[in-house]
């Protein structure tokens, strides 16, 4: 019997507050920057089975309101009350998702009895294993991401694992951060212990428990409304990191979105086989699995603002993660950088649902997020120095009614910049340009938000600069319904001298004293024509930096001419354009349409038919032989479509009879 | 010996607090407020204090206002159209902000629109570093040219703000004195002057807001001075500060953004000296008008300061009492959602139309709505009379929002009012948290209009229980600026280790400091009395974004003790984060002074006294906790110092109606706050 509606609200509040003080003393107490600057971290409030019931809004990451604890839970045979459960092994229940995610989670008891847990994960900066951080995409199994806990008991009877603590902090490289963290987080799961006691005290054991189900209840239900108020049908969207591995192909992400009636099935066959790098996204074939519906989560909160985040949102979808895939990957399978691909993943959500209700969602956003790190030595001091930077952060997409925002946004609102007198009061380089990239946007009725523009100096020797999570410097943030494609990012080491080095996805370099370092996100996708932007607002942009004059003639015939806008010339010269306008629901940019003319719809379901059909560890060896064999773009088979794809596969097990399929 | 008053603009109402230094006698005042003539009502309101109460205007020595127009101004986007000067290649400084935006959730959050829009953007040449030299003098020509290209575009102000201007202003001030010499029409602002703190969008961006304001401020407190001479009154008026100071109006004309807070701020203080009174040390203030609900903590008698406060849209990097937001008060609007759940709020109908009770046209269900069908108000006129509530009204709108919950008309008017304190419930809970404080150690001090109204039932949702009504809720903010200090911040960004080879740096940085408190005191504000000078460091470990302000003694810089620093530091970081780390460097991000001339606060005459309970105007039906219950009503001008008395019952004044339910036990202290203690 549910607890009645005024009831439900009030304790949703109650249990909003819960979550939002654990953050809010995680946040306080916590030692790392991870934890107090990116905010990598979350806590919730799960029901007894272990799943997510309430998070907080204000501070955190955005990725786990539907995450299931159950699995890694019941990997402990039993609990008595002052017990905190954790793990940061991926493949022990499918809750953490990189190793350097630690999960710990605290049974609250009434009466003898689990009422629910706090729980909650950060992201600890060094878990030890082959690199500092413990994440690089040229690692190719789990073991060399560092130490892993299976669910162990951190906390037995309220008294500490100090072994299991002595075993972690020998193997990590920051023991004292790993820790400091630690102890805030138990703190936080200790203050949530408290306020559901407070609840409990108030509201009394039955209306908690009913009411932690209902309120699940009342979030699947907000789910399902807005699936009804979605059309039918099914909707095929692929989308592509631009490197499987390092310089490597592209990997391939594809999803069959089957919406009917108040449910949702994602299918994701047809994504690429799992990788010999650390890009995959472990998910142990869960079909509700978090990772694989964060881009639900921001799809369904756009259209409700309202919506309860939880996992009763989760419900009405199911995901279909074929094993051995980027999706499912089979142990002891890398997935470390994990956050490459979940960047991909979310984009093809969006692009699907973007299929089914063009009318309310937006172009692609810049959907890629270089987290900026060098290490170098301080000249006057002889320092070591080792600093995050800046988050390199692109544009959202072209809205139905407004522009896509510049600089950051979509599902990339959440990261914050450094200042740049922090930055050269703190290290040692000197900041030449920090700001919007012109023309970088879309273009489009609205057009895509610009990409943010880095440029700095460094000093000394050996300058190491890492830039995490490189991608879309080759495929574009799409633009819709008309809109164009972004422009990519890239990496440019002394762009326009005579040694200049363009990285493109390159992660990692070492730079000499007085070398200038470029890198730029991509921008958002556009949204409708370009052509029926206002003459009067592509005049804005032009004034305002954001597109240049030639721009605004060739992608929005808009000619400008001693800043005003020729009328007579604008409207002849959108007259012609209109007659080439490209067709279809998106542009994805020359890159990808160049790619497709060979890698067509059908090659990929041969590919993938094939691939399938061979044991795991052959499947990424044989894809990068095929791959050689027929190329991308210009000098590949084009049009070649499933014949090319067989025969080159053909060629490959002629070449390697050890293929047993 | 002469009257003082203090005076604060809300949505809706003026509120006047006038004190009468030879009987030790405190009055209110409140007075419609006229948009269309602003500053009006303030004439008006010292005409009724001269007929009602026989104020001479020339007897009144001291008159201190605190106005919202500097953050209506932002609010309403009516600012001056402002051109901004940047370092170049650094011009997107206001558009990319922090890059954090509120909403993480939707795909269609957005940044505000900044306060001046990318083309009156000018970069100029030139660079600073980051140890205060210079990497490119500054290209003069640059200057010229955006200034012809700024008054082109219709600029009627220039803010200019370089990189690393915190710690090096020169370049900032040649291109001032450029400015000046070619265009001294147009006001100009530098970001080394406003506020000079390191960090480039927050530097800016309070220098902008400063610039954005001022035309309005200027006229705002121009013709403030003028009506109060014309009037007779010889006292230069004084402006509230959101620092919690006051300062001249002279002044705040062009120090804009000091005054932006005004109102809250004072509201803070002026509850900080009422809890102060009373005896309380520790309190939770709750201050909910028509239009607004905030909260703010009172640690061991102080109030909180922090930078960041929200104006509008934009972040204001100055030390401001810290303020948060929990709702939009009493206006807020219940209505259902599609799985049948009632919700409160966020929209609100605001004082117009107001709530439907209100008679203003309003047809929607509010909080207050929800009091008046649970009988709790409409026996009597709000507002010093200004409105006489309709309840039937009320009861139309609840009755729209029953049908749809499928509840009674009281039951669901009683829904409306525990969903909207569960929320402000999980509102102060994470305002708690932040502090890392315990809520029931503190007592709940409810005012504004509709405090007193919502805190009983707040207390018991939170557990507090002990619940201080002020005398005049409605008037706490105009009673803070009679109380406020003459107060400035200055701030010097040092960045050094608390170690032996900063001694020479803290020490010239502190001689500076010394003198800019000394002149603005002394010379600006003509302050003669005792001043107090506090000196304080905003200080972090090596990689932390962000630093804590660390309280320390004036002989620690000037005998070099750095270990002293140092370890004041360790102890505020231990007890606000609950760890240190003693081995770590302890670095100085800014050196911050703020002086404060004391003024002399009132007196208040103590109530008559009496024993044993009041007497009630009459019983009234009122309906919660699922029963109706019969309670008295009390006029709050019949309670005297020791009465006693216990909930249920209402306690009904001019500018407020408190609501108080059963296990709650009420005495009046000898200033004649309502001091409540709940047993159950």
């Amino acid at each position: 019997m549910a607890i009645d509606k005024v009831t439900l609200q009030v304790l949703a509040n109650h249990c909003r507050a819960a979550a939002e003080n654990m953050a809010y003393t995680l946040y306080r107490t916590a030692h790392s920057t991870f934890v107090k600057e990116t905010e990598d971290f979350t806590v919730a409030l799960t029901d007894a089975a272990g799943k997510t019931v309430c998070v907080p809004m204000d501070l955190g990451a955005t990725w786990y309101p539907g995450l299931d604890y159950g699995a890694a839970m019941r990997m402990i045979p039993d609990y008595e009350p002052g017990d905190i459960g954790f793990t940061n092994d991926p493949y022990s229940g499918f809750l953490a998702t990189h190793s350097p995610d630690l999960h710990i989670w605290k049974p609250i008891f009434h009466e003898g009895e689990i009422v629910c847990y706090a729980v909650g994960h950060i992201h600890n900066t060094d878990v030890g294993g082959a690199v500092p951080a413990s994440l690089s995409r040229s690692l190719i199994e789990i073991h060399q991401e560092g130490i892993r806990f299976p669910p162990s008991k951190l906390y037995k009877a309220g008294r500490l694992n100090d072994e299991l603590m002595r075993v972690m902090m020998i193997n990590v490289r920051k023991p004292e951060q790993n820790w400091g963290d630690l102890k805030a987080f138990v703190g936080a799961m200790n203050t949530g212990e408290r306020k559901v006691k407070e609840m409990l005290a108030k509201f009394g054991i039955g209306t908690v428990r009913q009411g932690l189900s209902d309120l699940m209840d009342y979030a699947e239900f907000q789910a399902r409304e807005i699936l009804r108020g979605i059309p039918d049908g099914e909707y095929f969207f692929s989308d592509y990191a631009d490197e499987d591995s390092v310089g490597g192909n592209p990997c391939r992400l594809a999803l069959n979105l089957k919406i009917k009636g108040d449910e949702a099935i994602l299918d994701f066959t047809g994504s690429d086989p799992q990788l010999t790098s650390a890009i995959n996204v472990p998910t142990g074939g869960n079909p509700r699995h978090t990772l694989m519906l964060v881009g639900v989560y921001y799809v369904l909160f756009t259209l409700n603002p309202n919506l309860l985040l939880n996992s009763g949102l989760t419900r009405p979808f199911t995901c279909i993660l074929p094993e051995g895939t980027v999706v499912n990957p089979q142990f002891p399978a890398a997935v470390g950088m994990r956050s490459l691909t979940c960047g991909r993943l979310r984009s093809l959500i969006f692009g699907a649902f973007g299929l089914a209700i063009p009318e309310r969602m937006p172009a692609a956003p810049a959907g890629s997020s270089s987290i900026m790190n060098v290490m170098t030595h301080d000249n006057r001091s002889g320092k070591a120095i080792i600093a995050a930077i800046d988050p390199i952060v692109g544009g959202g997409g072209g809205m139905p009614h407004g522009d896509g925002t510049n600089g950051s946004g979509a599902d990339a609102a959440y990261l914050k910049n450094t200042p740049v007198e922090i930055n050269e009061a703190e290290v040692p380089i000197k900041i030449l340009r920090y700001g919007l990239a012109t023309d970088s946007g879309g273009a489009g009725r609205w057009r895509g938000g610009l990409a943010t523009q880095l440029d700095f100096q460094v000093f000394s020797p050996n300058t190491r600069i890492t830039a995490r999570n490189r991608d879309r410097s080759r495929f574009r943030p799409w633009g819709i319904l008309g809109g164009r494609a972004g422009k990519p990012s890239n990496f440019i080491l002394n762009p326009g001298t005579a040694k200049e080095r363009v990285l493109g996805n390159t992660d990692i370099l070492t730079a000499d004293p007085g070398d200038v370092i470029r890198i730029y996100s991509p921008g958002g996708g556009g949204r409708g024509s370009p052509l029926d932007r206002e003459p009067e607002r592509v005049l804005t942009d032009v004034v305002r930096g954001y597109v240049s004059v030639p721009a605004a003639d060739e992608e929005y015939g808009v000619v400008i001419r001693d800043g005003a806008v020729d009328m007579a010339a604008t409207v002849a010269r959108r007259a012609s354009m209109r007659r080439n306008e490209p067709e279809g629901h998106f542009d994805f940019g020359p890159e990808r349409i160049a790619y497709e003319r060979v890698w067509t719809r059908e090659a990929y379901d041969a590919l993938t038919g094939i691939l399938a059909d061979l044991p795991v560890h052959w499947r990424f060896f044989v894809k990068g032989r095929i791959f050689a064999k027929v190329g991308q773009g210009e000098d590949g088979m084009a049009g070649g479509g499933r014949a090319a794809i067989e025969q080159a596969y053909g060629e490959v097990r002629a070449e390697y009879p050890q293929i047993r399929s | 010996m002469g009257y003082r008053i203090g005076v604060d603009i809300g949505g809706t109402f003026i509120d006047f607090c006038l004190f009468d230094e030879s009987s030790g006698e405190l009055r209110t005042l409140k007075v419609l407020t006229t948009p269309a003539t602003p500053g009006a009502e303030i004439m008006q309101g010292l005409k009724i204090l001269e007929d009602r109460y026989g104020v001479p205007p020339q007897e009144i020595v001291s008159f201190v206002h605190g106005t919202t127009v500097g953050i209506n101004t932002v609010i309403q986007r009516k600012g001056a159209s402002l051109a901004l000067f940047t370092t170049e290649k650094f011009e997107d400084v206001v558009e990319l902000a922090r890059l954090r935006m509120p909403e993480t959730y939707s795909l269609f959050s957005r940044r505000p629109d900044p306060l001046v829009p990318r083309d009156l953007i000018f970069g100029i040449g030139e660079r600073m570093l980051a140890d205060g030299s210079v990497d490119r003098p500054l290209d003069e020509a640059s200057v010229a040219d955006a200034v012809a290209r700024a008054r082109a575009k219709g600029a009627q102000g220039i803010v200019v703000a370089f990189l690393n201007a915190y710690r090096n202003p020169a370049h900032e001030e040649a291109a001032q004195a450029i400015v000046r010499r070619l265009a001294p029409d147009l006001f100009i602002f530098r970001s080394s002057e406003v506020w000079p703190v390191i960090r480039e969008y927050e530097r800016t961006t309070t220098a902008l807001i400063n610039g954005y304001i001022h035309p309005r401020v200027d006229l705002y407190l121009g013709s403030l001075q003028k009506a109060l001479i014309d009037h007779g009154v010889a006292a230069e008026p004084l402006i509230t500060k959101s620092n919690g100071g006051v300062m001249s109006a002279e002044i705040g004309k062009t120090n804009c953004v000091s005054m932006v807070l005004s109102g809250t701020a004072s509201g803070v203080m002026g509850a900080t000296w009422v809890s102060a009174e009373a005896g309380v040390r520790n309190a939770v203030t709750l201050d909910i008008g028509g239009t607004s609900a905030d909260v703010a903590l009172i640690i061991d008698g102080k109030p909180q300061f922090g930078m960041g406060e929200k104006i509008g849209e934009f972040p204001l990097y100055i030390p401001s009492v810290s303020v948060t937001s929990i709702g939009d008060g009493g206006g807020s609007i219940a209505w259902v959602d599609g799985f049948g759940v009632l919700k409160v709020g966020p929209e609100s109908a605001g004082s117009d139309p107001g709530p439907a009770c209100y008679g203003k046209g309003g047809t929607r269900a509010t909080i207050t709505d929800a009091f008046a069908v649970c009988g709790f108000i409409g026996h009597h006129q709000l507002a010093y009379n200004s409105v006489a509530p309709d309840v039937a009204k009320a009861r139309a709108a609840v009755q729209q929002v029953a049908d749809k919950v499928g509840l009674g008309l009281r039951e669901t008017a009683e829904a409306i009012i525990r969903i909207a304190i569960s929320g402000m419930f999980m509102e102060i809970n994470k305002l708690v948290a932040r502090y890392g404080v315990d809520v029931r150690d503190f007592a709940l001090l409810p005012f504004g209009g509709a405090g007193p109204m919502l805190g009983c039932f707040l207390a018991r949702e939170l557990g507090v229980d002990r619940v201080l009504i002020p005398t005049t809720p409605g008037v706490v903010s105009a009673l803070g600026g009679l109380i406020a200090d003459v107060k400035n911040d200055f701030i010097r960004t040092v960045f050094v280790d608390a170690e032996p080879d900063a001694v020479a740096v803290l020490r010239r940085e502190m001689a500076a400091l010394d003198a800019q408190g000394a002149r603005w005191l002394r010379e600006e504000q003509r302050f003669d009395g005792a001043v107090e000078a506090r000196w304080s460091c905003d200080m972090s470990y090596k990689g932390q974004s962000f630093e804590i302000e660390v309280p320390i003694q004036a002989h620690w810089l000037r005998d070099g003790d750095m270990a002293a620093i140092a370890t004041a530091f360790h102890d505020v970081h231990e007890r606000t984060y609950d760890f240190c780390d003693r081995a770590a460097p302890a670095h100085i991000v800014n050196l911050r002074l703020v002086v404060a001339g004391s003024t002399q606060k009132p007196q208040l005459r103590p109530l008559a006294t009496a024993s044993g309970r009041p007497e009630p105007e009459k019983m009234l039906d009122v309906f919660y906790d699922g029963v109706e219950h019969r309670v008295p009503l009390y006029r709050r001008g019949d309670l005297r110092a020791g009465h006693h008395f216990a909930g249920p019952c209402v306690v009904a004044q001019d500018d407020s109606t408190a609501c108080i339910p059963g296990g709650f036990a009420a005495e009046v202290d000898a200033l004649g706050n309502i001091f409540l203690t709940r047993s159950a």
